[in-house]
């Protein structure tokens, strides 16, 4: 590090799921002045090596004089937003041995409670972000042993919560994209893009707009998303599942059947198994197949025989079994099959364009228009030659965003846009509906590596068992995700993919069946803000405070932090040092023909007595005795790369506190081991020299498609007979332990999704909480700020300057006719309300949205992080309250509320 | 000849920002003081309504109205278009912040900063010499100088490029050689429809706006064809 003379310092900024973004710092005597995009790394970036506007932000958060610079004991033993915390400092030796105490109290006690769940609970922000900052933290975790992640501060129900479960279960979609750099027709439900997509998203679906893709944006407010579409669409909230189904109806009702791809669906898709009278699939009685029916030989076969002509359509009557939920056998004899493709056919049947207006309020014509352009720009039976393999083209693809993708309908929606991808075989190939990355499977990030051959066909999944055996309802975390939602499974993201709600909403009221929820003993917390991010943040915020002893990384004071007992100060994005991997596909739209590796370093000197977080994971390691194991797990891979492998053994030694120099040297030599496969041995100084280092992506692997042909299997789609199994069985073992409060979520295993008011249980809320719902009009929605969105900079003076530049930053954005027709003045200060909760701000109108929509963009309403305090904009999070009955049966729920809106004062006269 | 000139394509942006922020650090501007940014405009009325975002600063004007006001000729524009302000002959009458129609100059009668104190960052780049004077973009002018002076090309070589041009994560802000046939700025412009903001007031803006593909353009159109051929 240079004290004097100007430098460029290669870094990265992964603030957002959007990133990494690689970027420059310019450094003048020793003080960082300028974020640049790295331009060096422009020719392996997909969008050009550029920087979000978040980065900018950057150099103000390094030296925000509102930072936390010492680490600090809290001297009011009393929490609460009123209470003061009387935060003093202390030293760093202090802070551990107070930390330390703790940890090894628990240790001798025991590490989990006498409810069973663990003692230390630990948060961290959104979509696994702050892992590109807490350096070998992990490896702490991991050597401590069991501790619940599952204290949501909004990841798990105010995610692609419903994408996250069943895109991984369809095809391996943790996330899913758009092939934007070849698609031409794109069906945008809410999925804003533009705001959430970051540099890559930008990038790509700029080019594809000049080259002319038409993106359709459904969504009842004019995003920055729907400004730069073709058309918008504005769609009554809660309602794009009678939408996308009446785009499959069209498609299936309203053109001869060979427009679709009729081979994809026979060969590649459970459309041509047999479904039997139980509505399980009719299997060969000696190997339990399914069966299909080979047009051929006229006869029943299983779905792996050799050479068959597989029959889409029709019902037959052959010799098989069929096999319901705990291998009941429900038929065994001759029996009546109909083909999952009829099923499908069937069912859709009611879900006409006319019956879809009643429900969206989009005109039929729309809708028929729009499923038309969906299939004439599929160009169904066209090949790419793509690296020299040639595979289908279907330029066309759907994308969902939150509060469509997730709660209530949330997996119709999911299951809809998959079909529509499967029905003209644009799924998973050139062009079409792509997954992004792997967050459930394993080896995790590894997409294609975690296919492999699973029940009747399909890939395999690592469902949470429902099978009397060993399903259990004793859960192994207080947000019971084991318990409850089978398809969260049970990795390493499980906990934070479980209904997180939960650990706040049980403390008190722990349901029947359950171990009592209880307060986890110690609780760290970094990178993430819950009393302001979640939902019911009043509450959110008293149940924290119950906590007994809350560790923060702290930046600045924030409201989570604000019930804390010890704040840490870490060394921040221009502070530390760690190396990540980057390329290949990842989430949103971060699809690379490079991989590899970069380096975050430290530009300047750290502030103050931050520490870097490595620094601190391996103090708390020294100081409760597990340094052994800590290590262990480092060299196993947890800073991110395993430090033995075939090309050389770079292991830390087990017994000594190795300093971060040491530890990401010998991590930044693994990896470039495992880049040039033992070419190229380079050392930390190397990559704080270059930043980067990367090797090339195939582009083929971005499609799954290759990979399933490959190994012989199906995509599990449209019957969803695993999942009516796997309901079938939840019901039973939850009814045999008497839990009945989690029956309405079972209905949600369908093997054919049915339309239901998606939108009626926010209505009902309203009745709950005593209110009578003709009283609460509005829906109130939020939307993702690119300036703001996960990056945990509230705090920045520049990014509250630029964002207020967008529309909507300022206030609450409502249709300028019906603000008139109210009374209500562009700038007036209005209250918006629940039943039992209000919150005020400043009026913003707008034409570009529905007359029934109010939005609230970000998450704001903060009353304790400096600068932030004093923006005076509310946030939905304040009016959404948690409760089962908007809980889906995933766990996840969903932004919306039904509010009035009022001028400010009215109710007072 | 040379006539500096910059685009926006307003296909592209998706008024993020980034170039607002950019400009931020590189001419290290104090809060509020945007040389460069992105409006958030509307059109219509529901349901029947467009939004866009349109990128605004300094035109760099042929006939420069800020110009022809300023009393100590502060103001100036140079042989390649430039318009530049002599922070050391303004007298901050804000004549040409009121001739301006684009509303791009700014004055600043004190020293501001993000927090109320200076930063150890802000104190080291603050200048007094722009307190209570004009203050508008500069094209980055030093940049560009300074560029050319090394054989960098503007609007290619980074170094040599606006700091919004850059920063840009849409590639809808290109920056160029207007009077070079071959620069990108002129084929951006021979190849989209285009206008330029108050045409009619004549002031002959050096900033461009493209909105559509040119009708002759199609040989530009990169299809699906030629990029491995599907059939």
């Amino acid at each position: 590090m240079n004290a004097t003379g100007t430098h460029r310092v290669p870094t990265y900024c992964y603030q957002c799921v959007a990133g990494p973004d690689l970027l420059t710092v310019k450094v003048v005597d020793g003080v960082a002045t300028e974020i640049e995009p790295n331009f060096c790394a422009a020719s392996v970036h997909p969008g050009g090596g550029k920087v979000c506007v978040k980065a900018f932000g950057l150099v103000q958060k390094t030296y925000n004089p509102n930072r936390v610079l010492t680490p600090m004991r809290r001297t009011n033993p009393k929490k609460g937003r009123d209470e003061d915390p009387g935060f003093a400092p202390i030293s760093w030796d202090e802070a551990f041995d107070l930390i330390a105490t703790r940890l090894l109290e628990i240790r001798a006690q025991g590490l989990t409670d006498d409810s069973g769940y663990p003692r230390v609970a630990a948060s961290f922000g959104g979509g696994g972000t702050p892992q590109s900052y807490m350096g070998t933290f992990p490896a702490f975790l991991s050597a401590w042993g069991a501790i619940d992640m599952g204290f949501g501060s909004g990841q798990g129900v105010k995610c692609y919560h419903s994408e996250h479960l069943y895109g991984e279960l369809w095809h391996r979609a943790f996330t899913v994209s758009p092939d934007t750099p070849l698609c031409d027709y794109l069906i945008s439900c809410g999925a804003n893009v533009e705001a959430s997509g970051g540099v890559v998203g930008v990038w790509r679906h700029a080019e594809a707009r000049v080259r002319g893709m038409k993106r359709v944006q459904v969504e009842p407010h004019l995003s920055v998303t729907g400004a730069c579409s073709a058309q918008w669409v504005p769609i009554k909230p809660k309602t794009d599942a009678a939408f996308l189904f009446a785009l499959v109806h069209v498609l299936l009702h309203e053109f001869p059947r060979e427009r679709l791809d009729t081979g994809f669906l026979c060969r590649h898709t459970a459309s041509p198994y047999l479904v039997g009278p139980g509505g399980y699939f009719l299997r060969d009685r000696a190997t339990r197949k399914p069966l299909i029916w080979d047009a051929a030989a006229g006869a029943g076969v299983p779905f792996d025989a050799p050479d068959v002509a597989e029959t889409l359509e029709g019902h037959f009557e052959l010799d098989a079994v069929e096999i319901g939920p705990d291998d009941d056998v429900l038929g065994d004899g001759c029996l009546v099959g109909k083909t999952a493709f009829a099923q499908l056919v069937a069912h859709m049947g009611a879900y006409s364009p006319e019956w879809a207006e009643r429900i969206c309020d989009v005109p039929a014509a729309t809708i028929r228009r729009i499923a038309t352009e969906f299939l004439e720009h599929a160009r169904v039976g066209a090949t790419i030659e793509i690296e020299g393999m040639r595979l289908p083209y279907r330029p066309v693809a759907v994308s969902l965003g939150k509060t469509v993708n997730n709660g209530w309908g949330g997996y119709e929606c999911c299951w809809a846009r998959t079909m529509l991808a499967a029905l003209v075989g644009g799924l998973e190939v050139p062009g079409g509906t792509l997954g992004t990355t792997v967050r459930l499977n394993r080896p995790i990030s590894e997409r294609l590596k975690s296919v492999q051959p699973g029940p009747d066909g399909f890939m395999a999944f690592p469902m949470n068992p429902t099978d009397k055996a060993h399903w259990s309802a004793k859960s192994n975390i207080r947000n019971a995700y084991k318990t409850m939602v089978p398809l969260a499974g049970d990795g390493a993201w499980s906990q934070a993919l479980g209904p997180t709600q939960f650990s706040w909403m049980f403390l008190d009221d722990t349901p029947k069946g359950l171990p009592r929820v209880t307060a986890p003993d110690v609780w760290f917390v970094y990178r993430t803000n819950p009393a302001i991010s979640f939902w019911d943040t009043k509450n959110v915020s008293a149940t924290m405070a119950r906590f007994p002893f809350v560790v923060a990384m702290a930046y600045t004071r924030d409201e989570t932090n604000h019930m804390a007992d010890i704040l840490l100060p870490d060394a921040t994005d221009l502070e530390s040092l760690q190396l990540i991997r980057i390329g290949g596909s990842k989430y949103v739209e971060q699809f690379w023909d490079h991989q590899g590796f970069a380096l975050r370093q430290p530009v300047v000197a750290t502030s103050g007595d931050a520490r870097d977080f490595t620094d601190i994971a391996t103090e708390l390691a020294r100081r409760t005795g597990l340094l052994a194991r800590y290590n262990a797990s480092i060299n196993k891979g947890a800073a991110g790369v395993p430090l033995k492998g075939e090309h050389g053994d770079y292991s830390l030694e087990l017994e000594r506190a190795h300093t971060r120099t040491e530890i990401w040297d010998a991590v930044c030599r693994a990896a470039s081991a495992e880049l040039t496969d033992g070419l190229q041995i380079h050392g930390l100084e190397w990559w704080k020299e270059n930043g980067l280092a990367t090797k090339p992506f195939p582009r083929t692997d971005w499609y799954l498609f290759p990979t399933l042909v490959a190994r012989g299997l199906r995509f599990e789609l449209p019957y969803q007979e695993r999942l009516k199994r796997v309901g079938a069985q939840l019901g039973r073992r939850l009814h045999e332990h008497d839990m009945h409060w989690w029956d309405k979520q079972l209905e949600e295993y369908q093997a054919l999704p049915i339309w239901k008011d998606f939108a009626a249980p926010w209505t009902a809320a309203v009745t709950v909480a005593g209110g009578e719902p003709r009283d609460y009009p509005f829906w109130l929605l939020t939307a993702r700020s690119m300036q703001y969105a996960w990056g945990g900079n509230v705090g920045m003076q520049l990014m509250k300057e630029v964002a207020d530049n967008i529309a909507g930053h300022r206030g609450v954005i409502m249709n300028t006719r019906t603000a008139e027709g109210m009374g209500i003045a562009d700038g007036d200060a209005v209250e918006i309300a629940t039943p039992q909760r209000s919150v005020r701000g400043c009026a913003v109108l707008r034409q570009g949205i529905r007359p029934d929509t109010l939005l609230l963009i970000g998450q704001f309403d903060h009353w304790a992080t400096p600068f932030a305090k004093d923006f005076g904009v509310p946030s939905l999070n304040s009016l959404a309250t948690m409760s089962l009955d908007l809980t889906d049966a995933t766990g996840s729920g969903a932004d919306i509320v039904r509010v009035k809106v009022t001028r400010a004062g009215e109710q007072a006269r | 000849m040379t006539r500096w000139a910059m685009i926006a394509d307003l296909r592209r942006c998706v008024g993020c920002q980034t170039c607002t922020a950019a400009c931020r650090h590189a001419n290290a501007t104090p809060p509020g003081v945007q040389w460069r940014r992105v409006l958030d405009m509307e059109f219509g009325e529901y349901p029947e309504v467009q939004r866009a975002f349109v990128p605004v600063g300094c035109q760099h004007c042929d006939d420069p109205p800020c110009m022809d006001v300023c009393p100590t000729k502060a103001t100036r524009k140079r042989a390649d278009g430039i318009v530049t302000i002599d922070y050391d002959l303004c007298i901050g009458c804000s004549y040409c912040m009121v001739a301006c129609p684009y509303q791009a100059r700014y004055k600043t009668e004190r020293a501001l900063f993000a927090y109320g104190k200076p930063s150890v960052s802000e104190a080291k780049r603050h200048d007094d010499a722009r307190l209570a004077v004009a203050t508008k973009c500069t094209f980055c002018v030093d940049r560009i100088d300074a560029g050319i002076e090394n054989g960098q090309q503007p609007g290619v070589d980074p170094e040599a490029t606006p700091a919004c041009v850059n920063a840009c994560i849409a590639q809808a802000l290109s920056f160029g050689d207007l009077d070079d046939p071959s620069s990108n700025v002129s084929e951006l412009l021979a190849d989209n429809e285009h206008f330029r903001m108050h045409e009619e007031l004549g002031t002959g803006p050096g900033f461009y706006y493209l909105w559509d593909k040119a009708v002759a353009a199609g040989t530009r159109v990169r299809s699906a064809e030629s990029e491995g051929g599907p059939t």
